[in-house]
């Protein structure tokens, strides 16, 4: 297949966009191969930001590990420590109480809000409407005001620990209070923005068909979360995931694959988010937070899979005389980003900036050392 | 106040150059300049991404080894009087990354930004806050206006 | 003494026109651009007055290009060129015939637009190609292919842009001509102080809202800014601008915001800049007011690609041409 698309592209020279690009909020390398100004072929080179994570995590106490897991990314941060803490807790057959669950969701579905809302706002950027962006930022404050009133910090909260949750993420009245203030006052902003978004047609005949990933190719590229569930396909961890149990939510899926189903599958993701929350507050259980009565074993490796606001997080680590062995993580974006190259072949440069950053992309969660194992 | 020194503390231009990290940082500065609660552009701080228009250089992120040609690069293009403003506990001593004392430490990090380019502003935080960058820029304004 | 009176309306109008440029930018982001996107935005002196006059005691520096020397000189070309534009639309200069006609405008927003040409292919950024980065690394995808610089890709827009973006305004420039029966702006300007301006009509207003997507054209602004468009080509041709040059830069982009609105009153109002007459005023009011709604509509758009860009100046232009055929009848 490779070498027939080989005879019949005719590639006339090469765009570099380097690691530092006003489009790009990370540094990442994406070299555009193009004829007239129409990509033909791209490459995308990850691994500027490999910082080693997996290696410095070797041989550290579990608590100072699972606080380092956090730091891998600034957007997806609770998932992280989240899944993080989960590979000790199942190791160990820690039992954790039902209100430390409750409150893991709660912030877990924060920050699944923060964090769309800032793709969409970033879309909207590259894009070029920066009008579009600054409203959605001004919603997104939001959601930051509330993280940093359970969690202390507005990036990096660091709300799970072994055995539950940080004492200070106990919510009471007051926090319950804004909480469901926050939920409504951002639900009635996100749909007149997302009123206004649809009904735009500049913006529209700007991103539908654009960057289509075809069902076929998404399952064969091993995407995973929105990227995939914008095809068509109905996968979501969150149903098999036991702290979902208690909860009644919807899997959103959209047709198309292109670039404006990415962005309404993530508007309607926000509103199943809102829902999920005002569930957990109503229906909150009484008693401790955290389950400090356990034992340290030896441990060998054991897995954990979460769904992130990108798709499938797995972490997986072995435990002995309480340090951390072998740990690997893998993140969803690795799979999606190569996903992405091949979604920009065919059209305008300016829009292939638009293809790439629409799986949401986060190379500071994905750069690890990767080993291919089959091609 | 001479013409100079006004003009130059009316209008700054300020460039973000990210060098590996998480990225929390970036976000947060992004925040300070489009997000209208901390709209930095009524203190006159403008955002630019080309070098030859920046005064200003506000670097995020401990510099990982393929990013320290590019951050060294954009700092020479960028004509002189400059300040150079390192945000966030990775761009001040290398953040978690260099100092978690683990067993194997890490050899990916080519060291905080003072080792490769000089800084004139510290700003503490993980990740900083909106409100903390826009005072260290204005902290970093004085060496602009003296300058020749 | 009706040549000192004279020689005094030309300087008095271009020193005052370049003083209100100044503020152009400033009205732009202040009151337009902020209102809508609900913050504070700068003073008004800032984008348009400070920064220009900062630039200026910034060290300047060689610019990395195959010609530096022709490529810092572009700006200052650009500057005259629009100098000589507005020049040419005072009253007192209509004594030069031919070069105060609507084809010698024409001619001199052409150089404008093939200036962005110029700059694009001479400049090399440190942003695109420079950027020190392992590329042709083993496994690389087609290493052998020639890398372009953004400011190349710029500069092939700039080439379509010449191609089919000029249509709107030069289009709306010769519905005053087709009403009037001549390209002299001395006989269109006589016209319309007989008749009444040329905007209070069908062809007229058809013609004014082609003149005004063409200015947005030239003026390379969201949405038609694919030439210097944040999300690709970062800055274009400007990128390797430094110092004083860049202030050139600046002062040429109001410059050319107060001129083109200039030419809209003189062409579709009859009313020429001329500091020593009192409709100066209408003048300065429409300056302000052309910068004003670009703002609105800017603010409100994405960039466009070609696939929506054809479209629009194909579309702008048909009603361009309906405005000539009005305008005959």
């Amino acid at each position: 297949m490779d070498d027939k698309k080989e005879n019949r592209m005719v590639i006339e020279a090469e765009v570099p966009m380097g690691t530092v690009h006003p489009a790009a909020l990370e540094p990442y390398r994406l070299r555009l191969f193009v004829e007239d100004e129409i990509v033909r072929d791209a490459e995308m080179t990850v691994g500027v930001n490999h910082r080693g994570v997996e290696r410095i995590m070797e041989g550290l106490p579990v608590e100072k590990a699972n606080s380092l897991t956090e730091k891998i990314c600034g957007i997806c941060s609770n998932i992280h420590i989240w899944n993080s803490c989960r590979v000790a807790e199942t190791a160990l057959e820690i039992d954790v109480p039902e209100r430390a669950i409750y409150i893991r969701v709660i912030m877990g579905e924060l920050e699944r809000l923060h964090s769309h809302l800032l793709y969409l706002a970033h879309g909207s950027e590259v894009l070029g409407h920066e009008t579009f962006s600054m409203r959605i930022f001004y919603i997104r404050e939001t959601i930051m005001d509330l993280l940093e009133m359970i969690g202390g910090n507005r990036v990096q909260y660091g709300s799970a620990v072994l055995g539950g949750v940080r004492p200070r993420c106990e919510l009471d009245e007051m926090r319950i209070k804004k909480l469901t203030a926050g939920m409504d006052l951002v639900e009635e902003k996100l749909t007149a923005f997302a009123d206004r978004f649809v009904s735009d047609p500049m913006v529209m005949s700007r991103i539908t068909g654009v960057g289509v990933t075809s069902q076929k190719d998404a399952l064969r590229l091993a995407c995973s979360g929105p990227t995939l569930r914008a095809t068509g396909v109905k996968s979501d961890l969150r149903t098999e995931m036991f702290e979902y149990y208690p909860f009644d939510f919807e899997v959103i899926t959209q047709d198309d694959g292109d670039v404006k189903s990415q962005l309404l599958m993530r508007v309607f993701e926000n509103f199943e988010a809102i829902k999920i929350i005002r569930q957990a507050i109503r229906d909150l259980p009484d008693g401790p937070i955290t389950n400090r009565s356990w034992e340290m074993q030896d441990t060998p490796i054991t897995k954990s899979y979460i769904e992130a606001p990108r798709g499938t997080l797995y972490h997986s680590y072995a435990l002995e005389d309480g340090r951390v062995r072998n740990c690997v993580i893998r993140t969803p974006s690795m799979a999606n980003i190569g996903a992405m190259q091949y979604s920009a072949i065919g059209h305008h440069i300016t829009d292939a900036q638009l293809c790439v950053v629409q799986c949401d992309p986060c190379f500071t969660c994905t750069d690890r050392a990767i080993e291919i194992i089959k091609l | 106040m001479s013409l100079k020194s006004y003009s130059r503390g009316r209008a700054v231009h300020v460039m973000l150059v990210y060098t590996g990290g998480c990225n929390g940082c970036d976000i947060e500065i992004v925040n300070c300049i489009l997000s209208p609660k901390f709209d930095a552009e009524q203190y006159k701080v403008f955002l630019t991404w080309n070098p030859r228009e920046a005064d200003v250089l506000v670097v995020t992120g401990p510099v990982t080894k393929q990013n320290e040609q590019p951050l060294r690069e954009i700092y020479k293009a960028i004509p002189e009087p400059k300040a150079v403003v390192a945000a966030g506990a990775c761009a001040l001593m290398g953040g978690v990354y260099k100092n978690c004392h683990g067993d194997i430490p890490s050899e990916e990090i080519a060291g905080p930004v003072d080792q490769i380019i000089p800084v004139d502003a510290k700003v503490p935080g993980c990740a900083v806050r909106p409100q903390d960058v826009v005072a260290g820029l204005v902290s970093a304004l004085p060496l602009l206006l003296n300058a020749e | 003494m009706d040549l000192i009176y004279s020689v005094i309306a030309v300087i008095g109008t271009l020193v005052v026109a370049f003083i209100v440029s100044l503020f152009l930018p400033g009205i732009e982001r202040k009151f337009i651009h902020a209102r809508i996107q609900q913050r504070v935005g700068p003073p008004i002196t800032s984008p348009g007055v400070m920064a220009p006059l900062k630039f200026f005691f910034k060290q300047t520096i060689t610019p990395e290009s195959s010609m530096p020397r022709l490529y810092n000189a572009l700006p200052i070309i650009s500057l005259i060129v629009v100098v000589i534009l507005l020049l040419f639309l005072i009253p007192e200069m209509y004594f030069l015939g031919a070069l105060a006609s609507v084809i010698a405008l024409i001619g001199f927003l052409k150089v404008e637009e093939v200036m962005y040409m110029f700059m694009g292919s001479l400049s090399r950024s440190v942003m695109s190609v420079r950027m020190p980065f392992p590329d042709k690394a083993k496994g690389a995808a087609h290493p052998e292919t020639p890398q372009s610089f953004f400011e190349d890709l710029s500069s092939l827009r700039a080439f379509r842009l010449i191609a089919f973006g000029s249509f709107p305004l030069y289009i709306a420039l010769f519905v005053a001509v087709a009403r009037t029966g001549s390209i002299y702006l001395q006989d269109i300007i006589n016209y319309q102080q007989v008749h009444g301006p040329i905007l209070f009509s069908v062809a007229g207003v058809l013609g004014a809202i082609v003149f005004f997507i063409g200015y947005m054209i030239l003026l390379n602004e969201y949405p038609f800014s694919i030439l210097k468009g944040k999300p690709d080509v970062i800055e274009g041709p400007y990128m390797e601008y430094a110092a004083r040059y860049r202030a050139y830069v600046y002062i040429t982009r109001g410059f050319l915001m107060f001129t083109l609105a200039t030419l809209f009153s003189t062409l579709f109002l009859g009313i020429a800049p001329n500091i020593l007459n009192p409709s100066f005023i209408i003048t300065l009011i429409v300056a302000l007011l052309f910068p004003m709604f670009m703002a609105v509509l800017s603010a409100f758009s994405p960039i466009f690609t070609y696939k929506q860009f054809y479209p629009t100046v194909a579309g702008v232009s048909i009603i361009g041409v309906l405005a000539i055929v009005a305008a005959l009848l």
